[in-house]
């Protein structure tokens, strides 16, 4: 089990990797096609930013792990072992509540745009918009999880201090 | 304030509190808002997408943080490091100069305080503790210091981040932001140069002048990387976003070909990395996104600026009050939460008084770098911790001169608003 989540992580972060290299050459590959060619690419700007979008999401939904998000975290870090279990309950059930009631009302949202393809490369629109579809559905089943594995520590016998992180 | 705003308000805050990340904090607490306030909670997913889909400017953080990661990969750090200490080692105070002069150099290369700490800082604060040299928590402290530098000299990304809340130009934020920099690295070598005689600090061997030209030739393709960003922009080049483009190339060419010190390996490393940070700034910024609209709504900026003018503040005054709201709120926050939920309530403040944006973005951006190395909640003390385990009370405990004179550098750049605007000026800025 463990192995298959290790590997799935190291697939997505290097497709998280490749969006990045693509956005470095296609910026590239615009800079070049303007002022050296002095023929302006219109698709570049389009593609950068929808891998941008992409980038930010599909990061946030597989990659960015607890502790390579930015957190306030003075606080969380000065409470006893205990308290910070009681604290991460509650923040991921309040998470996920907020998560899932937002759910169905934002995937209406994104099909709603079925109908328009985007200016350039006429790319369906809710193609491009669902990664945040896929976002939500990642944060409610990695907080239901969380919460799960805080109330139950048997299952997670060693919450050490480094694992609060993660 | 509405009643559903101060609901908002609270959920964002416990849950940041209870050690959620301040993004997801901030989108939940934008959903309890729209929930309550009987609106379409679909409009917090609507700016979301819509905001990071339309703005082109962000699109250079995430190339600014591969151009940093790969010179910290790569041997770039250490060949400007050589190149500092036969240029200042032998003066009284010599690795501490060279500690600031490199900061100095490497902020015209990136555009992340916190790459400038963990890359050439780490370097340099083993070569000043080597031998018992410098105490640590002296070196530590010094290196904290000096990478405040690194955001407020061109390329920056707080700088980019502020454009995209206040509307200001990165191209003149950019330049305004090369005189203040400077100033800063002057203020912190005069406070080494003071503290050397306390500490009784040894000088380096002077470098012989014939070896000057082969250790400036090795380092002389990393020195001109500051110079090709800033011809790139001023020369109509590229964009100011498309420079991070650039930056991030130049780089790789350099740590690939040139000095063939990055492995492939290293490489997709380095990517997965800057993806992984890339996507948290992204998620911070996106976030803020849909709470600013929440704000906006509440009419809360208006409210704040018609405040102040009943205050009849002068400008000078007005911005004093700024520096101090920002340093407490650099104490305790992150500076680019702050940048982002903090400036746009005070924009329009600053148009009623007359306050110029560009002044303003750089005076904010200079408070929030000496934030990050301020306690209890000072990120680039905790990085530096992080990477050397010097222990934080011994660098916080010789931090606090430079803190001094960092701040006196702040008050002077506030009062003298020409020291910031004259480039841009030069460069054709009408403010």
């Amino acid at each position: 089990m463990t192995k298959i989540l290790n590997w799935m992580k190291g697939m997505a972060d290097n497709i998280a990797a490749g969006i990045l290299a693509v956005m470095a050459l296609t910026f590239v590959l615009q800079i070049i096609s303007r002022y050296v060619l002095a023929d302006p690419l219109g698709w570049t700007v389009e593609l950068l930013l929808t891998l941008w979008l992409w980038l930010v999401f599909w990061a946030g939904a597989f990659c960015v792990k607890d502790s390579d998000h930015i957190r306030f975290d003075v606080l969380y870090i000065a409470t006893p072992s205990k308290v910070q279990r009681i604290f991460a309950v509650i923040a991921s059930v309040v998470i996920v509540v907020g998560f899932v009631y937002s759910f169905l009302p934002t995937i209406d949202y994104i099909t709603f745009y079925k109908i328009k393809k985007s200016a350039i490369m006429k790319i369906r629109l809710d193609y491009v918009f669902s990664i945040y579809g896929v976002f939500i559905i990642a944060i409610v089943v990695r907080y239901s999880w969380r919460a799960i594995a805080y109330i139950y520590p048997p299952t997670y016998k060693k919450i050490t201090d480094e694992e609060h992180y993660t | 304030m509405s009643a559903e705003f101060t609901l908002c308000l609270v959920v964002v805050f416990l849950l940041a509190a209870l050690g959620a990340p301040v993004a997801i904090a901030m989108i939940v607490g934008a959903i309890a808002y729209l929930a309550a306030s009987g609106q379409d909670v679909a409009l917090a997913g609507e700016q979301i997408i819509q905001g990071v889909y339309n703005s082109f400017i962000l699109l250079a953080v995430p190339l600014f943080i591969v151009a940093a990661n790969i010179m910290n990969a790569g041997s770039i750090s250490e060949r400007l490091l050589n190149f500092c200490v036969a240029i200042v080692g032998h003066l009284r105070g010599g690795l501490g100069h060279v500690n600031v002069v490199s900061s100095l150099i490497f902020s015209g290369m990136s555009g992340s305080a916190v790459a400038d700490a963990a890359g050439v800082g780490k370097v340099v604060i083993e070569m000043m503790t080597k031998d018992g040299r410098y105490k640590p928590g002296y070196a530590a402290a010094l290196t904290a210091a000096s990478a405040t530098i690194g955001p407020i000299i061109p390329p920056s990304i707080p700088m980019v981040i502020y454009a995209l809340v206040s509307g200001a130009s990165v191209g003149y934020l950019f330049i305004a932001g090369l005189v203040p920099g400077v100033l800063m690295g002057i203020v912190l070598m005069v406070m080494n140069r003071i503290q050397s005689t306390r500490l009784n600090a040894v000088m380096e061997k002077k470098v012989p002048l014939r070896e000057l030209p082969g250790i400036t030739w090795r380092a002389f393709p990393t020195l001109m990387m500051p110079a090709i960003l800033l011809y790139g922009i001023y020369g109509g080049v590229t964009t100011p976003t498309e420079a991070a483009a650039v930056a991030a190339s130049y780089a790789l060419f350099l740590a690939a070909v040139v000095y063939r010190s990055i492995s492939w390996a290293e490489l997709v490393v380095v990517f997965r990395q800057s993806a992984v940070s890339s996507a948290s700034v992204g998620l911070v910024i996106s976030a803020a996104l849909i709470f600013n609209y929440i704000v906006a709504t509440e009419n809360i900026p208006t409210q704040i600026a018609g405040l102040l003018a009943t205050w009849d503040l002068s400008t000078f005054q007005f911005l004093m009050a700024v520096n101090v709201i920002f340093l407490l709120l650099g104490c305790l926050l992150d500076a680019t939460t702050v940048i982002l939920v903090i400036v746009p309530l005070l924009v329009p403040a600053c148009r009623e008084l007359g306050v110029d944006l560009i002044h303003f973005g750089v005076i904010a951006v200079v408070n929030l770098m000496i934030g990050l190395i301020t306690p209890p909640y000072g990120v680039l003390l905790f990085v530096i911790n992080g990477t050397t385990k010097i222990p934080l009370a011994s660098i916080i405990k010789e931090v606090v001169p430079f803190i001094g004179v960092l701040l006196v550098a702040l008050v002077v750049m506030t009062a003298f608003p020409d020291l910031v605007l004259f480039l841009p000026r030069v460069f054709g800025y009408a403010g």
